[in-house]
């Protein structure tokens, strides 16, 4: 009898309450998929290259599934506290026919394990679904089929995922129940909406609301313009700030909101215009608190998933190698690799092989004063040319000598980058032979240099100085020709005039960073033998995977085997696979995370606000019976509800965009945000805030349905059943 | 189409709840007339069928057979749609707890009626002044009904009930949840509004010092009118009250029924 009312009771409140099992199920799946983490294709995939900081990443999940633990504990708390509030009556009853308080709790206990087993098993299907199709998603869209695709069902998180789930469930259940033994059974019977109906004073209210609206705009201040001042605490006083701000700004609107009621008298005669407002109020006065908080989880799911997205986004930079040139970098004894390479297992995966060569120029014989080597390049004219270049606020701290180093970004203007270069690095200028740079060219189809014997090309690392531009330098162009139409020379190296290349296409000279310079002189061959310090040199082999081999199998795979290839053969290589897996790694690593708190905030904040909406519904359903005697038709009142529901969603969220647009601001502007330029900004944000309003829209259309729902099973026809 | 001034009419009303083999009769066949301005009371004892009968005149629930007809059109076999707009404008309830949403002011509740049928508020101003002026709750319009004493709620449960001009009001036990002086009070002003105003008022009561104030009562008992009293033009309320009381006690065969 008792297990019977048990299985019953446990499978009506699966029915009757879909929202509440929904959110069971959802927690579970939220779980499995951070604990599942590990055994995604992508990360799998990662471990291979970059296995310390994907450990160092594995490592920190528990936190992560601990921090989701704690939030989704007081999910599932506020979940299971308006399911009993539901059946208090129920309760009741119970205690009433004699049930002992103990019995009920166990009861309760007993019914919420079979909820529990059957939201685990609903959950895991889910989640392993979904981390199987994140798993899947992610790797084609990063490999094309060569991150070889494994089930992500790994059994160490779906035990901890039920170890997890049960635990929270039982400690939530407990609280609850042992709520429920202090209740008077009176309590339980006749439960309802808290009658207070204080309003408080006028000036009171809008005094709550100006601070809160003070407080939320200093906030927004501090957000956008001192976010960073000492070292960054200001960001913790903005969020306090804010939080407190969206506190005091819901409580004074929430008891204004009475006003609207009151105000609009052409409106308030209109429907069920003033009963909507009303309730709307009661909703958010009585429960201020819970309704800033969703709004600030909202704020912050807003900024996380578009930081998450951004990042993400990012993702096509890992594929984008405009820069790069070559997939593999060889070093050390040259001639035997020359031999492996022409070796008949290695040779399909070779094309495009060039020696790159590389050495720092010598040093004058004599010394300057404080014996500091003196260069033997002289560039003073060109460097003058340059200055002239510069926009005029860079050319008076150059001239007054303020400026004392460089930075390299894209927000400087190209001459001021150039300029930065030449000034560090042309003292002892690294050289490269024009025929290694040659073979470059040609490797990506360019025309090859010629070079008399009395000129150079300047040579630029892409990937450490940033161009609009791989193909060529205007500025540093426009200074050449001018200098050319007047025959004049702009550089002498070893007291010869020498002439300067037009800018040429600048890669990467390697696979991935094994050189690591700004700039290069690009010499005639023979001047480098001349200039070169010999102690300097060093040469790599460089090659590509033969462009037929990458039509027929992709890229990744035969770069996979090549790679094992060369790792047996013990020579020091580099791949493009490691430049390719440390940019994966930030891309996954720094969306992961934040995506997937982005979304849990997110559905908790609509859960929790779901969850309040229904209860008042619940609470105030006589209200409801009271309209329809009125006269009020069942549309008019479900209408007034339609409404209610979208108020209530609205108010936090609104709040919400706007700090969340601040948030979003402010971590562009301080370069949280990974956004190479501002255009590309829009649809990100655009695809964020249609993601959180799709999820806000079922939620909101979920409660309305169950607010309706509800509303018919009112009875209808009071004293008699 | 108004029948020779009778503002309201039961005819033959039966209800029947159960199933088939389980039948019970709650009303087995009442028929009676209101006339315009009459302050007619219903009384009887527990599970006598006056709650039921109450209830299908309010087109709360459906008759089994017969018809309820007011102004001469059946109210009772209207649809949901019709019916919404009977409710509250042509009929007017006043419940035994009031019904007030405690989450609207006393003057948004008594206005509740005439926004859900679309009335102009700017008309109903005077009237609002008024209802409240008789009614004595000037002061508390704009209180929230947790605000306010039973009495007084009530009475502005009345004004929501009066503000539409109803045909007729139908008053579920409305002092069953007052003490004895608010329930004077509240049927004093009940009988005001119908002497002065000419209201119909319908009225199922248990107390019989409440169904005194009405100009006639019907007793009924095990589903079937039982007996009615007029109250005589002259007649003092305190005399009414003594009639009320012996046919309260011959009801159900003695008094072990009764109260």
């Amino acid at each position: 009898m008792f297990s019977k009312l048990i299985y019953r009771n446990a499978k009506r409140s699966r029915k009757e309450n879909l929202i509440y099992f929904a959110t069971l199920v959802i927690a579970i799946a939220s779980f499995y998929i951070i604990l599942s983490l590990g055994r995604q294709d992508v990360i799998l995939f990662l471990k291979e290259f970059e296995s310390d900081s994907i450990d160092k990443l594995l490592a920190q999940m528990p936190i992560v599934y601990l921090f989701a633990l704690f939030l989704l504990f007081f999910l599932i708390l506020f979940a299971n506290r308006y399911q009993l509030n539901r059946r208090s009556k129920e309760f009741g009853l119970y205690l009433l026919l004699g049930m002992r308080k103990k019995r009920l709790v166990l009861q309760l206990l007993a019914e919420g394990f079979i909820t529990s087993i059957l939201a685990l098993i609903a959950g895991l299907l889910i989640g392993g679904f979904l981390a199987e199709i994140i798993s899947l998603t992610v790797s084609k869209l990063v490999g094309q089929g060569i991150i070889g695709h494994q089930i992500s069902l790994s059994a160490g998180a779906i035990f901890f995922t039920i170890i997890g789930f049960l635990s929270i469930q039982f400690i939530a259940l407990a609280i609850l129940g042992g709520r429920l033994f202090k209740q008077e059974v009176h309590q339980l019977l006749y439960e309802q909406m808290d009658k207070k109906q204080d309003m408080g004073h006028f000036t009171g209210n809008v005094l709550t609301l100006l601070a809160g609206a003070v407080f939320l705009g200093v906030a927004y201040w501090v957000a956008l313009y001192r976010f960073t001042d000492i070292a960054g605490l200001l960001l913790f006083v903005a969020v306090a700030l804010g939080s407190l701000g969206t506190v005091l700004f819901m409580r004074g609107f929430g008891k204004l909101l009475g006003l609207l009621a009151s105000l609009s008298k052409n409106k308030s005669t209109k429907g069920l215009h003033t009963f909507t407002v009303r309730q709307f109020q009661e909703n958010v006065a009585n429960r201020s608190t819970s309704v800033a908080v969703t709004s600030i989880l909202i704020t912050l799911s807003i900024i996380l998933i578009a930081d998450g997205a951004s990042t993400f986004i990012g993702l096509e930079s890992v594929f984008a190698r405009s820069s790069s040139v070559y997939d593999f970098t060889v070093n050390g004894d040259s001639q035997k690799i020359e031999q492996f390479l022409a070796s008949e297992k290695m040779e399909p995966y070779v094309e495009d092989l060039n020696l790159l060569k590389i050495g720092r120029m010598k040093y004058k014989d004599e010394r300057g004063e404080n014996g500091i080597p003196l260069s033997l390049v002289d560039w003073s004219a060109l460097r003058e040319q340059m200055i002239m270049a510069l926009p005029d606020n860079y050319k008076e701290q150059v001239l007054s000598g303020e400026i004392q180093s460089y930075s390299f970004s894209s927000e400087n203007p190209e001459a001021l980058n150039l300029f930065g270069v030449l000034e560090t690095d042309t003292t002892a200028p690294y050289l490269i032979p024009e025929s290694s740079y040659n073979g470059l060219l040609k490797a990506i189809g360019k025309k090859t240099l010629n070079l008399h014997s009395d000129e150079i090309a300047l040579y630029f690392n892409p990937d450490f100085m940033p161009m609009d531009n791989l193909e060529s330098m205007p500025v540093l162009d426009h200074i050449l020709e001018k200098a050319a139409k007047e025959g004049k020379s702009l550089m002498s190296i070893h007291d010869q005039a020498v002439y300067i290349h037009p800018s040429i296409p600048m890669r990467g000279l390697v696979a991935d960073r094994s050189v690591q310079i700004f700039s290069a002189f690009i010499v005639p061959d023979h001047m480098f033998e001349q200039l070169m310090n010999t102690e300097t040199y060093v040469a790599y082999w460089n090659f590509r995977i033969p462009q037929k081999l990458q039509d027929q199998e992709g890229l990744l795979k035969p770069m996979m085997e090549a790679r094992d290839l060369l790792k047996a053969s013990g020579f020091t290589f580099e791949s493009y696979l490691q430049n390719f897996g440390r940019k994966l790694f930030y891309v996954v690593a720094g969306s992961y995370a934040t995506l997937y708190m982005g979304f849990l905030f997110l559905i908790i904040a609509c859960t929790v606000l779901a969850l309040q909406f229904l209860t008042q519904v619940k609470q105030t359903g006589q209200r409801y019976v009271t309209l329809s005697m009125l006269g009020a038709k069942r549309n008019q009142m479900k209408k007034s509800i339609h409404r209610q529901v979208l108020l209530t969603f609205l108010l936090p969220v609104s709040l919400a965009c706007v700090s969340g647009a601040v948030g979003i601001r402010a971590m562009i502007a301080f370069v949280m945000i990974h956004i190479d330029d501002k255009a590309s900004l829009y649809p990100i944000a655009l695809a964020s805030a249609c993601i959180v309003i799709v999820i806000l829209g079922i939620y909101g259309v979920a409660v309305a349905r169950s607010a309706d729902h509800e509303l018919d099973k009112l009875r209808w026809k009071p004293n008699i059943e | 189409m108004v029948r020779q001034g009778k503002l309201l009419e039961v005819q033959d009303l039966q209800k029947n709840y159960g199933k088939k083999n389980n039948i019970t009769k709650a009303l087995n066949g009442v028929s009676f007339d209101v006339l315009p301005g009459e302050f007619l009371g219903i009384m009887g004892p527990s599970g006598s069928g006056k709650t039921t009968l109450l209830n299908c005149i309010a087109t709360i629930i459906k008759p089994t057979s017969g018809r309820v007809l007011l102004h001469g059109k059946n109210i009772s076999a209207f649809d949901s749609k019709d019916l919404a707009e009977y409710r509250g404008s042509r009929i007017g309830f006043l419940f035994q707890d009031f019904e007030l949403l405690d989450n609207l002011t006393g003057q948004e509740n008594i206005l509740l009626p005439l926004s859900i049928h679309g009335v102009d508020f700017a008309k109903a101003r005077a009237k609002l002044d008024e209802l409240a002026g008789f009614l004595e709750i000037t002061d508390i319009l704009h209180k929230f009904p947790s605000q306010m004493s039973g009495g007084q709620k009530q009475r502005v449960a009345a004004a929501r009930c009066f503000i539409t001009d109803p045909d007729i009001v139908l008053a579920d036990e409305p002092t069953g949840a007052l003490d004895t002086r608010s329930a004077r009070t509240l049927m004093n002003k009940l009988e005001g509004m119908n002497r002065t105003s000419g209201r119909t008022i319908l009225m199922v009561s248990h107390d019989p010092n409440a169904a005194s104030f009405c100009s006639r009562i019907l007793f009924i008992q095990d589903g079937v009118i039982f007996h009615e009293l007029r109250r005589k033009h002259d007649e003092t309320r305190e005399k009414f009250y003594e009639r009320i009381l012996q046919v309260l006690a011959q009801l159900g065969g003695g008094s072990a029924n009764v109260l």
